[in-house]
């Protein structure tokens, strides 16, 4: 843990419960009671709250059933060789942003398909990889109920989701009676991409910050009049 | 067309697998119940914070929050160029996945799907996902509880997503 995040983590995980999960599920559970009893339907939120244990459950089933196509594939894929291929072309873009992953060589595949699998818009397979990188990741952890950057930097590029054919989109506009449902495949190629850029940017002002504050010393040894100074 | 290429995305990765288990010379079925049954664990490790996360979410949408919110800062939402028309989908987006995309469908049926609200919101939900859903479901299904700079840095690349598509509509369409 370097200079940077202890600030920032005391910040993030004091004034109330000590955990994110925790403080995110009470925002949401006080301010659905409060709205509720503005809004006058308090009563609904009882049956909200049975019908939100149902879904989770069919949400579990298929997400269970995902989870087993897909990292059932990933794992003939990665035998075959073909995932090492797809990190190494990777490569330089993982090592940027990876470095931990690169430098211990786990996760890589599975980050490898998970970007894959998003711009090919294959969300589906996408979440699996992504869980598995996680775990990958999570291996090389040294605070294990804690996230590291890397595993920060890709749950928050996945929020960014840069797909080249967001077939989803495209159906409900076709379904809505859109004209050109194409007409905005080129700006959200431009604003997804900016906004994968920007999250990267974001999850890796730490790294960068710390690695300004190891530049430092050198310059101050050499004084203000250079190194003949 | 581009629908048609993006369907055959996940055939052609089912394909490809299955070319391997019945060409390959290693015993591929095998790797696949090994890592079918790896992501079956994973799965139920999930499902308590997905049972807390989706208990959350039904509540929020059953308590007519959205509504109320829109309505609150449909002004502010004028103030500075965004149409209010998408405050409901904008609120919903980082939250559901099921209830923005009935917001975004509905949004479409009312203002028209090529209109300039409709356009933003095509891309504003083409650019971003549920981030409350992605992040939880990622750090829990490792056993982490510190998030640490996840919703921070993901609520603020939503917040550019957002201006930056009514932005760039504005560019392009008018």
């Amino acid at each position: 843990m370097y200079f940077f995040e202890k600030p920032l983590d005391t910040i993030l995980q004091t004034k109330g419960g000590k955990v994110m999960l925790g403080k995110v599920f009470g925002v949401i559970c006080l301010i659905s009671l409060l709205f509720a009893l503005l809004n006058g339907n308090a009563a609904a939120l009882g049956s909200a709250v049975l019908d939100g244990a149902a879904k989770a459950i069919e949400v579990i089933l298929s997400l269970g059933g995902m989870m087993c196509l897909w990292c059932g594939i990933m794992r003939v894929l990665s035998e075959a060789g073909l995932i090492r291929r797809l990190s190494r072309l990777l490569s330089p873009f993982l090592r940027l942003f990876f470095p931990e992953a690169s430098r211990t060589g786990e996760g890589l595949e599975e980050i490898s398909a998970n970007i894959s699998a998003n711009l090919l818009g294959i969300g589906n397979a996408a979440t699996p990889f992504a869980l598995r990188a996680m775990e990958q990741m999570q291996k090389h952890n040294p605070h294990p109920d804690t996230a590291s950057r890397e595993q920060i930097t890709l749950a928050v590029l996945n929020t960014a989701s840069v797909t080249l054919l967001p077939a989803n989109l495209l159906a409900l506009r076709r379904a809505a009676g859109s004209d050109r449902p194409y007409a905005i495949l080129i700006p959200v190629w431009i604003t997804s991409l900016l906004c994968a850029a920007m999250a990267l940017l974001l999850t890796s002002l730490p790294r960068l910050f710390e690695k300004k504050i190891t530049r430092f010393p050198r310059a101050h040894r050499t004084g203000k009049r250079g190194r003949h100074g | 067309m581009g629908e048609t290429v993006a369907a055959y995305a996940m055939p052609a990765v089912m394909a490809l697998a299955g070319g391997f288990m019945l060409f390959g010379k290693k015993d591929y079925f095998h790797a696949f119940t090994e890592g079918a049954t790896e992501g079956l664990q994973t799965a139920i490790r999930l499902l308590p914070t997905l049972v807390a996360l989706m208990v959350a979410i039904s509540m929020l949408n059953a308590s007519g929050a959205v509504t109320l919110l829109s309505r609150v800062l449909a002004p502010v939402a004028q103030r500075i160029g965004i149409p209010s028309d998408l405050l409901p989908l904008l609120i919903t987006r980082p939250f559901s996945g099921s209830a923005s995309t009935a917001a975004f469908s509905s949004l479409l049926d009312q203002v028209g799907a090529d209109s300039f609200t409709g356009l933003c919101a095509s891309v504003i939900f083409g650019s971003s996902d549920t981030v409350v859903y992605v992040i939880s479901v990622y750090c829990s299904s490792v056993g982490i509880r510190h998030t640490r700079w996840s919703f921070p840095c993901a609520f603020a690349v939503m917040l550019f997503c957002v201006f930056f598509s009514c932005f760039l509509c504005r560019l392009c369409f008018f």
